[in-house]
Formats: structure tokens, sequence, C-alpha cells
């Protein structure tokens, strides 16, 4: 109960922080929902953990919500590090582009 | 014919004089696209009789061939030659690289180190990167080729003008190969000598070609 209490306090201190980045316009309106969609999906994990437990049992995993919780988020970051890779990846195949540019445009 | 050569070079000071010389004998014009060296191969390059592109930021050899093909394309070049930098192919087989094209029998030539010429072959590259190479370009790629990582080839102005090399790096000589493939292009392989003055691309290096070509088939 206290985890859930403390843990609640975390997420309420991010969605706090996250809407002061909002008002000061330091964060973009579809970034500022994202983030918002993603705590309160954690705020309910944590409020519901207990039938979270009982799902994850039920569905035949042997661990506990909480560790459930942790593989999405594990599977979560490692399709965002993905996703940053092929950004990063277009980028350089631009900068690669404008380079080329600045050479040919250098030679005439 | 017009036939330009496209040598991309980064820190190859020590080899760019004497291999723009060699080249210049069999070629119309050369070009060199220095890849941001920290070096004086740009001016040792320009001396030796070359038309030197300089790339601002490392790219990469893949980038700078595709950089001295759009240049080459726009000196109306009819066949282009990608030579290495290293001093490690022959200028003397150049003719044999474009005779194909010139006798219009092909679009793209590659040369190939197993075709009966002698080369000096580190053992690991002959027997096990090599072989793993060809196996990987051959299913995935559906390349049939017998040397499946030679930088030296030879592109009809219409083959350079179908081929845009994607891949900045390493992977560009597959990239290269299975794009010839895929346009249905009319290839011819010519037996080459290549001298080894080091090892080259070792194994790990073939495991950053396989990622690249992946990302770019992605980011497509």
């Amino acid at each position: 109960m206290l985890q859930q209490v403390v843990a609640i306090i975390i997420i309420l201190f991010f969605v706090f922080k996250l809407n002061g980045q909002k008002r000061k316009k330091e964060i973009s309106l579809n970034e500022f929902y994202l983030w918002l969609t993603f705590w309160i999906f954690a705020l309910v994990a944590i409020i519901f953990i207990k039938q979270i437990d009982s799902l994850v049992h039920n569905l035949g995993f042997s661990g506990s919500g909480i560790n459930f919780l942790i593989y999405l988020a594990v599977m979560a970051l490692f399709y965002l590090v993905f996703r940053l890779r092929l950004v990063i990846a277009k980028l350089d195949k631009n900068l690669t582009e404008v380079v080329r540019i600045v050479t040919l445009n250098n030679k005439k | 014919m017009k036939i330009i050569c496209v040598i991309p070079a980064w820190n190859e000071e020590k080899n760019i004089f004497k291999v723009v010389e060699n080249v210049s004998a069999y070629v119309d014009k050369v070009v060199v696209v220095d890849d941001c060296s920290r070096d004086n191969t740009s001016l040792l390059a320009n001396e030796a009789g070359a038309d030197v592109l300089r790339h601002i930021i490392n790219r990469g050899q893949g980038a700078a061939l595709q950089t001295g093909n759009e240049y080459a394309l726009n000196n109306m070049a009819d066949i282009i030659v990608h030579f290495d930098a290293d001093d490690q192919f022959l200028a003397s087989e150049i003719p044999d690289m474009v005779r194909p094209i010139i006798e219009g029998r092909a679009d793209i030539v590659f040369g190939s180190r197993f075709l009966g010429k002698k080369t000096n072959f580190p053992f690991t590259k002959k027997y096990i990167i090599m072989p793993l190479a060809q196996l990987f370009s051959r299913v995935f790629l559906g390349v049939k080729l017998s040397d499946p990582q030679n930088g030296f080839r030879a592109l009809s102005r219409q083959a350079a003008k179908i081929i845009t090399i994607n891949n900045r790096e390493m992977a560009h000589a597959s990239e290269i190969q299975a794009k010839a493939f895929k346009e249905k292009l009319r290839i011819v392989e010519v037996p080459i000598t290549v001298i080894y003055h080091h090892f080259g691309q070792k194994l790990s290096g073939g495991f950053v070609v396989i990622r690249d070509l992946l990302i770019n088939k992605i980011i497509k």
C-alpha cells in the first residue's frame, strides 16, 4: 500500500512537471498528450495492481503484475531505441545528401 | 567514348599521386573524391592532374563514389570506372574492364579476384570471409557473382543513372551488385589482380555491411 502511494506521488509529480513544460511551450501538444497518456496508463496500472496480478496469473505467467509491467516497459524501450536508430539513419542519409550538394556546388 | 575514373580517397597521401598518374594513362579524366582527409590527399591528387572534389565531412566510401558518379555524369561521362586509392588495383587492367561496355556487351562490369588472375589473398579472407559474403549475397540479395566485394568496376552512363548508391560506407559494394541484378542490367565479370598491402575488411566489417543494408532497406 505504501509503495503504491509513493508511486502515485512520483507519477503525479511528473504529470505536474509535464503540465509546466506544456505551459512554457517547451514541448508540443502532441508530445504532451503522448506523455500524459503514458503517465495515466502508469497511474491506472499502479492503482489496479492487484487486478493486474490476478490477470497475469490467469494468463499463466509465474511472475507478479509489477514484473509483467516491467517486461512491457522493456519491450517499449526496445521499440523506442529501434525507432530512434531509424530516425538517426534517416538524418545521416540527409546529411550525406547535403554534403554531396555542397561538394558539387563548390566545384562549379 | 568519354571514360571518367572516380577514386574515393581518405587519408591516402602515400598512394594518391602514383595512383592518379597510373590511371590517367587509360581514361579521359580522373576524379578524386577526397572524403575529408586530414592529410595532403587533395593537394597531391590535384598536382597529379585529377579533378578534386572534397567532402566537408567524412561520409564514407559509398557516399564518395556517389558524389563522383554525379560529377562524372554532369561531365558527360559515357563510362565511369570505380578505382581504389590504396594502390591495390592495376591501372593497366582498366581497358579490360571497359571493353565489354565499349563493345556493347555489358551495362556494368565487375572485377573479380576469383577468375584466374593471381591475387595474394590473406588466408582468412579467401577461405572464410569471402565464401560467407558470397553465400549472403546469393541468398539474400540474389547476386550470382564470383566476387561479392570488389571495388574495381565500370558502369555505363545508363547504369550509373539507374544505380544510386545509398549505403555511404562499405555496404555500397553489395548494394551496387544487388541493384544491377534487380534492374536486370547486362553484367560481365572480368578477372583482375589485387595486390594486398593490408588486410582490408575484416569479418566484423561483414556484419556492419549486413546491418547497413538492412537499415537502408527500412528507411527507404
